[in-house]
């Protein structure tokens, strides 16, 4: 095992002395010129096309704005409302169930078969292909029409769960208990993004490590707990991070299901569902920009949370 | 040292695009001259921007209406801007919101208050409506100014298959004189017979039967005020549709849950689910093509077992309206004008969107419509002893009711709130969605 | 180059055999007992990732009428009028919104690729002051919902006159605002040992000379994922193109198949199925080309 441990001592966060740390923030503002001329269009976009609507948005928050009128201007009053809101409180908790369900299985079933594929096999590309496709299809209405039929109370799941002797008589869509369950469904079949991105992050793993562990009698499981899993750490770091922000805001698949209703009873509305429900539907934008902001406070506390634990188990290269 | 293949790509790709994106951009196909849209005039010509959402049918005949009208008016150039209304909505506030609205805009009842209150719509009362139907211009006046021309009129109603009917050996329902209670009746009697799981579809959708049951009660759904009914009503029409379940003639909570979210080509009726469903009487033509059969055309019921009492009214299924910030109102109250007064534009139109108001220009389009249109003409003119008068259009905020009476309807046809309460939580919610 | 390392850059044909595998020549009878599982639950799992697909092609071979009424994928009759007339069922023929999508997404690639990779060189491997405040508020933005975003960006652009053209669309990839990829690329450099930007720093190469042609070329894979994501995102946004493209003439594919659809009145849906089947051929021919770059790993970072 020594040539593994040498190796992966090179990629521990290392320890600094206080000279080291003292050196090192002198080098920090070393390459201002630089950094800012690399980051140079990052900031025009931000300046010109995020940072001005985001700010905007802010604004409108603390205002009622139908989109038609000028905004007035209320103060916290869209805030207050929020804590009297039923739907929002169930758009909520609709979120968060998604995203704490959804989330983890799909990042399991992408890391799965990425690490199947990885393997090199035959057929290979078209694997990738196949277990891409959901994803390309994912946001479509077409699909989202037979998403719906299929589990119907009469539609393809049952007639499949039927035929091997399971009463199935629940409208897995229609009912409000179950349909949540079905857009996670359709969630964790589209894997094919992350697991693309894990693809991409197994295949820039020197094949040398592995071949040094081998020769050092290393057993599978070992090589991919000590090698692909450490080096791996970024990328699944990256997912973790992407997917929990993306889901937060998930709104298609709902709005394309449910028809834009959030149905049935209010059991799809995800929060962005209802933040379009109030801003365009409703013509409440204020209120809406508020909710907006209210979700950018939860992600960033899950996002901090998240760059947090990473410092246990995210090892870089450099 | 020679640049790698993805070096030199990233770095040409980085000047070029650069300036390709600028003149690309500005030079999309149809940005005449940098982007304004309608709105101004344009080597001498009044430019006018016409939205409008519609299938491909719709968007042939209304290009082929705004050639003709550009033919017959050639200082006027028009760009037609179509959409399917689910979007459509989405993009017209964006575009009110940037002040890009434009100039005519197709309008619809659940939206006109929304615009016309907070003032974006033009006034249209010179626009000519003297030989409309009784009861067809009032639909489109917010606070008595007319903000809207009724582009076509429709009815609620309901549609009967008469292949289910039939296999049930069951007649057509005497329409003129049934009962809230007998439709639940035959709604039961033709469902079990015929082996459908509907006996009557999509009530617990249907705002306007719902309008009809509230104003046999004698109150309305709006007033100017705000709700014109309350919880007795409300709970009313939830114990009614929880007698009509149990009773098999409306379906399960599952399948009423199922059928909601539905196309009309995917609806229980056009695929042979339901003996009856509740439409619009403008959607005789496209039920017939996608079903493979005609509709009966049925009246809903009413209490007393009268039809002349159960105090419809001619919606208009959609209308013109003309923004307020429009550049060139007077050319777009002229296209208005037009379209609703001429034969010209109907006989293109062929009352896809809905019979014309215009008594005279129906008198001459109805030997040119299609079969299915000269029934719902017949239909639109034999219920007029019966219709009452003209709601007025759903206050900011009211637009809303059709979700709201569906989402509280369900949990109580689910059984997990009884009728008074969802019923409570149905007014509470439409009375604080008014309120805002 | 090192005899380890001629044998690892074996590894960037599409078939050869992976790292682990390099290592075992011989296959034992487990081996081919798993690799059979492997295969029998992968084409398993593959029916069940494509039958929606496979749905949606069957019916698009049916006229409206019939596809909510066949559930199945059983074809009795083929029927392609929904493919030859649903090209010309709008205003233009089909062929325009493809190309305008592609006009658009090519730009939009372009962008990304361009702004994104610059970008995130500086975040992965420049000090420079206040770096953390603007990683973080670069991660803010991915966090805002875009509807609320949506409206005071399109008055924005409308005062600048861009409403109804393709500049809305594409600009914003050329200034980064695609955070997702920054971060992505991000994590990729990161995972790029530093000895190799030493090394290089030893031969000489300034801050210019590293990032091209010692990170470009090793950030590969992040790279192809970038261009293959923007491709698919980009070609099937339908809210952008929504609001700025009020020309039926400039509409992009998602736009255009929705025009097939009314909710009010009857919709042709054999046509919009037909050529939603046509579009996503450029889909998926992207993703097939694309995973070429995929593949082609880290294989020369035994650079010692």
């Amino acid at each position: 095992m020594s040539a593994i441990s040498e190796l992966s001592t090179i990629h521990r966060a290392k320890a600094k002395t206080p000279e080291e740390k003292r050196l090192l923030a002198k080098e920090a503002g070393r390459d201002n010129k630089a950094g800012y001329l690399f980051l140079l269009p990052w900031l025009i976009g931000l300046v010109l096309i995020i940072g001005g609507p985001m700010i905007a948005s802010l604004y409108l928050s603390f205002t009622n704005y139908s989109l038609i009128q000028a905004p007035e201007w209320v103060g916290l009053a869209n805030y207050a409302r929020m804590f009297d809101d039923p739907r929002l409180h169930k758009s909520l908790a609709v979120t968060f169930t998604y995203v704490l369900v959804g989330v983890p299985l799909q990042l399991i079933a992408a890391l799965a078969i990425a690490i199947l594929l990885n393997e090199g096999m035959r057929g290979l590309p078209f694997y990738r292909s196949v277990f891409y496709l959901p994803s390309m299809l994912g946001s479509s209405v077409a699909i989202a029409v037979l998403w719906r039929q299929m589990f119907e109370v009469d539609g393809l799941v049952n007639q499949i769960l039927r035929k091997f002797g399971i009463p199935a008589t629940t409208s897995w869509i229609g009912d409000p208990q179950y349909a949540l369950w079905t857009i996670i469904l359709l969630h964790v079949w589209t894997f094919g993004s992350p697991m693309v991105i894990f693809l991409a992050g197994l295949r820039q793993i020197p094949g040398m490590y592995y071949e040094a562990a081998s020769v050092d009698g290393a057993s599978r499981w070992a090589q991919f707990r000590k090698i692909t899993l450490p080096l791996l750490s970024p990328i699944i770091f990256f997912n973790l991070v992407l997917q929990i922000i993306n889901a937060f805001q998930a709104f298609t698949q709902a709005f394309v299901v449910s028809n834009g209703t959030g149905g049935p009873a209010d059991s799809t509305l995800f929060f962005t569902l209802y933040l379009y429900q109030r801003g365009f539907v409703q013509f409440q934008m204020g209120y809406a920009a508020a909710m907006a902001w209210l979700l950018v406070v939860i992600i960033a506390a899950f996002t901090a949370i998240n760059f947090y634990f990473s410092k246990r188990w995210v090892f870089y290269g450099d | 040292m020679a640049l790698n293949r993805r070096q030199f790509l990233i770095g040409a790709s980085g000047l070029a695009a650069a300036a390709t994106t600028m003149g690309l951009g500005a030079c999309a196909p149809g940005s005449s001259g940098g982007g304004s849209q309608g709105g101004g005039n344009q080597g001498g010509k009044t430019s006018l921007a016409l939205a409008w959402w519609g299938n491909p049918t719709r968007n042939k005949n209304t290009q082929a209406m705004i050639d003709a009208y550009m033919k017959a008016n050639p200082n006027v150039a028009i760009t037609g801007q179509p959409g399917d209304f689910t979007s459509y909505w989405d993009k017209l506030a964006t575009q009110t919101a940037g002040g890009q609205a434009p100039d005519i805009i197709q309008m619809d009842m659940l939206y006109i208050a929304e615009y016309g209150t907070r003032g974006a719509l033009l006034d249209l009362g010179s626009v000519d409506t003297s030989k409309f139907v009784e009861g067809t211009v009032d639909s489109g006046k917010i606070n008595g100014k007319l903000v809207g021309v009724n582009a076509g009129i429709n009815s609620a109603l309901i549609f009967a298959s008469p292949k289910v009917f039939e296999k049930a050996k069951m007649n057509m329902p005497d329409d003129k004189t049934w009962t809230w209670d007998q439709l639940i009746e035959i709604g039961a009697e033709v469902a079990s017979k015929a082996g459908v799981p509907f006996g009557v579809a999509s009530l617990l959708q249907s705002d306007a039967l719902f309008g009809t049951f509230v104003r046999q009660h004698g109150k309305e759904l709006f007033t100017e005020n705000g709700l014109g009914f309350d919880v007795p009503e409300a709970q009313a029409w939830y114990d009614y549709l929880l007698k009509g379940q149990k009773a098999k003639a409306f379906g399960t909570p599952e399948q009423v849950s199922e059928e909601q979210p539905k196309p009309l080509d995917q609806s229980a009726i056009v695929v042979g689910n339901a003996a009856m469903q509740y439409y619009n009487s403008n959607q005789l033509e496209a039920v017939s093509a996608a079903a493979g059969e005609q509709p009966k055309m049925l009246r809903g019921p009413s209490l007393a077992g009268k039809a002349t009492e159960r105090k419809t009214w001619y919606k208009a299924s959609m209308l013109w309206s003309a923004s307020s910030k429009s550049k060139n109102p007077d050319a777009a109250i002229a296209w208005i004008n037009w379209f609703a007064n001429t034969p010209d534009a109907a006989n293109i139109d062929l009352a896809e969107r809905g019979i014309p108001p215009n008594t005279e220009i129906l008198a001459e389009v109805k030997p040119k419509l299609s079969s299915a249109q000269k029934v719902v003409a017949k239909y639109i003119e034999d219920i007029k002893p019966e219709v009452g008068e003209t709601p007025i259009a759903p206050p900011p905020g009211g637009g809303t009711i059709q979700t709201v009476i569906f989402r509280h309807g369900i949990d109580v046809l689910f059984g997990k709130t009884s009728p008074a309460d969802g019923a409570k939580q149905f007014v509470d919610e439409m009375k604080s969605n008014l309120k805002v | 180059m090192t005899d380890l390392q001629t044998t690892l850059s074996d590894e960037t044909t599409l078939t050869g055999p992976a790292p682990q595998e390099a290592i075992h020549h011989r296959p034992t009878g487990r081996d081919r007992a798993r690799s059979a599982i492997k295969h029998i639950l992968l084409i398993a799992a593959s029916v069940i990732m494509i039958y929606p697909l496979l749905w949606l092609i069957a019916s698009s071979f049916r006229p409206t009428e019939v596809i909510f009424r066949t559930p199945g994928l059983w074809l009795n009759d083929v029927y392609v009028e929904n493919y030859t007339k649903g090209w010309y069922s709008l205003s233009y023929p089909f062929g325009q919104y493809i190309i305008n999508s592609f006009i658009v997404v090519v730009g939009a690639i372009a962008g990304n690729l361009f702004a994104c990779t610059l970008a995130a060189y500086a975040f992965a491997r420049l000090k420079f002051r206040l770096r953390g405040l603007w990683f973080a508020i670069m991660l803010l933005t991915l966090m805002l919902p875009f509807h609320v975003v949506v409206v005071p960006q399109y008055i924005l652009f409308n005062a600048l006159g861009f409403v109804n053209t393709f500049v809305p669309l594409i600009l914003p990839k050329f200034l980064a605002t695609d955070a997702f990829f920054v971060f992505l690329m991000v994590q990729f450099i990161r995972g790029i040992p530093k000895e190799l930007d030493e090394a290089a720093v030893i031969d000489g190469c300034g801050h210019w000379k590293i990032f091209s042609r010692l990170m470009l070329p090793l950030m590969g894979p992040a790279i192809a994922t970038t261009a293959i994501f923007t491709f698919i995102w980009t070609w099937s946004d339908f809210f952008t193109p929504l609001i700025y493209l009020t020309d039926p003439i400039a509409y992009t594919v998602p736009v255009a198949l929705r025009s097939f659809l009314d909710a009010t009145a009857g919709s042709n849906w054999g046509a919009m199925f037909a050529m939603s089947v046509v579009t996503l051929i450029p889909l998926f021919l992207v993703f097939l080309f694309g995973q070429r770059f995929l593949v082609k790993g880290i294989a020369t970072t035994g650079g010692k």
